[in-house]
């Protein structure tokens, strides 16, 4: 009922952002960003009531990931209003809308199940909060880059597409951090407390080893291409597209460790 | 104009050999994640009949991580990545103190000390399994004695696992087990949980699995009770009785064969859901019998099950995970530094 409720809320911020998309005003909308922060803050609301109910934090199964993420996004979308590189710029929180609303789709799908379950012993870890929430924080700005870099490529103004160029970087340069820390070091050191091995080429540890070499690549493909390759925002796409493929394709495609998150 | 060894060296520490390095690291590893690995060669055959299995075997791809071509690639990422960071390294303590930015530096040192740890895990790491029931030990590799004190295995209303623990004892001189006073002063108990590892010195030991056992439970002629595990005998003047298997097919009881000294109950077959398969050896001679509960087999009475719970813990000694725990932290500093830097630099 709250996530349907924050699901309401960010396709009002979309409407409102598609009116104000088509205006040809340079005044920006203030309506969006703050329906997008009640959003935010019901799926954080849903993420304690699910927590209190399984005495631990809710973070274990795909919905709640699913919420998270869309919770993160619609609280990043916020933010974005408020950086000096996109405060100005309508598309990139128009779109990171639409991805926090395809997270949510998801969420209420059949794919996700949203009954409450407690964790099994293998998730009942400090460490395993810790990965999931810096991964899915990292993915976020990710999102941002994915969406920027999409408009870099697309644009045919010179000058739009060196701005779009550091929002991408931005994104990625301050994501990229979290979802190393996340994904790779909290996840190697849950793993070998739950299991004893801290890397065992685990599909999804497989994969995130893909997303996160696809992003250092970029990193470094920029420092030697500059702004004006089309191949360096292409890295990001790609890259998005892998981190979305770890998060679900991997859960429902190849079996492994993580076969129950 | 550059002398050869400074083209070999630019070459090795550039940039876009680390690109082009990371993108080759991530198309084997996309090779490896879509291709399962370490199957058998007929499974490929099967799988991705034709040309598709013959790229695969021969490009060693259905065990990518330890191939020659992974290997290699990898072994000349860490050349590119030691020159790099020994190259930028040098060069920012070149810069005046308040302009060195060692983020980038601790980074790329920890991913190198990562790298060392993962072949060091990989070289020694050794795991091993010990299946104990209560009141049973095994020996530990520092030649410490641990024994299985209890262990608590509870459910969700679902049927879904919610807590394995197990209790263990740790003698510390199992030389010294017969002196009373020594066993009291070293041995200590510990519980050992999913998550929660035992750290010894040297080795970690990890709760793995848990399951349960049926064994059958036997009465002497003295009417002393005692179980018996699948596979295990019991001695008897002149041979013994070992039980086989469970016998889960519906059971008919066997009507006084001699050579089981078997003896039929006065009750239905359908008391009997189950029964037990055991071999028994009399004067050299060995027969299969199938008995139900409250039939005897030779001196002894067959008298039911019981639930024996076996905790699997495994014994895992990693050389290479105290490496890759510095080169963790190492990553983490090198990332906060870089982190507060652009911080600093991009939301100004």
């Amino acid at each position: 009922m709250i996530a349907t409720m924050a699901f309401g809320l960010l396709i009002l911020s979309l409407i409102v952002q598609i009116v104000y998309l088509f205006k040809k005003a340079d005044k920006q909308e203030r309506v969006s960003p703050w329906l997008s922060l009640v959003a935010g803050g019901l799926l954080l609301v849903e993420i304690v009531r699910r927590s209190i109910a399984i005495r631990f934090v809710a973070l274990t199964g795909i919905f709640e990931s699913l919420i998270f993420l869309a919770c993160a996004m619609a609280f990043l979308i916020f933010a974005l209003r408020h950086f000096k590189s996109t405060k100005d710029n309508k598309v990139i929180p128009f779109g990171a809308t639409i991805i926090a609303l395809i997270f949510l789709a998801l969420a209420s799908s059949p794919l996700a199940p949203s009954d409450v379950k407690p964790p099994v012993p293998a998730l009942q870890s400090g460490w395993l909060v810790l990965h999931v929430s810096f991964t899915f924080i990292g993915e976020v700005f990710f999102a941002v880059g994915f969406v920027s870099a999409i408009l870099q490529l697309t644009t045919k103004s010179e000058e739009k597409r060196w701005n779009y160029d550091r929002v991408t970087y931005t994104s990625i340069a301050v994501g990229y951090p979290i979802f190393t820390a996340g994904a790779l070091i909290f996840g190697a050191i849950w793993a070998e407390k739950a299991w004893g091995v801290w890397w065992s080429w685990d599909p999804k540890e497989t994969w995130a080893l893909i997303t996160w070499l696809t992003y250092t690549a970029y990193l470094h493909f920029r420092l030697v291409r500059k702004s004006t390759s089309r191949l360096v925002p292409a890295l990001v796409i790609i890259g998005f597209a892998i981190a979305m493929f770890t998060f679900l394709g991997v859960n429902f495609l190849i079996k492994g460790l993580h076969s129950y998150a | 104009m550059k002398s050869s060894f400074d083209k070999i060296y630019d070459a090795l520490r550039s940039v876009k050999l680390a690109v082009v390095l990371l993108i080759l690291l991530a198309l084997f590893a996309i090779a490896g994640g879509i291709i399962p690995q370490g199957k058998p060669a007929d499974f490929y055959r099967d799988r991705f009949p034709g040309a598709g299995s013959d790229i695969i075997l021969a490009l060693d791809l259905d065990h990518v991580f330890s191939s020659i071509s992974f290997l290699l690639v990898s072994a000349v990422f860490v050349l590119n990545l030691t020159i790099c960071t020994f190259h930028r390294l040098t060069g920012e303590f070149s810069k005046p103190r308040g302009k060195r930015r060692h983020g980038p530096d601790l980074l790329h040192l920890g991913l190198i000390v990562l790298m060392f740890g993962g072949v060091l895990t990989a070289r020694t790491r050794t795991e091993t399994t010990v299946n104990l029931r209560k009141g049973e030990s095994a020996t530990l590799p520092d030649g410490a004695k641990i024994v299985l004190v209890d262990m608590t295995y509870e459910q969700y209303p679902d049927g879904r696992p919610k807590t394995w623990e197990s209790t263990v004892e740790i003698h510390e001189s199992p030389s010294q087990a017969s002196a009373a006073v020594a066993v009291q002063q070293d041995t200590r108990q510990f519980r050992i949980r999913v998550n929660a590892p035992l750290r010894r010195k040297g080795y970690s030991i990890y709760q793995q699995h848990w399951h349960t056992e049926k064994q059958v439970v036997l009465k002497d002629p003295m009417g002393m009770e005692f179980s018996l595990e699948q596979g295990m005998r019991a001695a008897m003047k002149d041979g013994f009785v070992l039980f086989m298997a469970l016998d889960d097919a519906s059971f008919s009881p066997l009507e006084g064969s001699a050579q089981a000294n078997t003896s039929t109950p006065e009750t239905s077959s359908a008391d009997y859901p189950q029964g037990a398969v055991f071999l028994l050896e009399d004067k050299g001679k060995r027969t299969v019998v199938r008995v139900a509960p409250g039939q005897s087999i030779g001196p002894f009475t067959f008298d039911g099950y019981i639930d024996q719970s076996i905790s699997g813990l495994s014994v895992v000694s990693d050389r290479g995970y105290p490496f890759v725990v510095v080169g963790f932290l190492l990553v983490m500093l090198g990332i906060f530094i870089t982190y507060i830097q652009k911080l600093k630099g991009v939301f100004a």
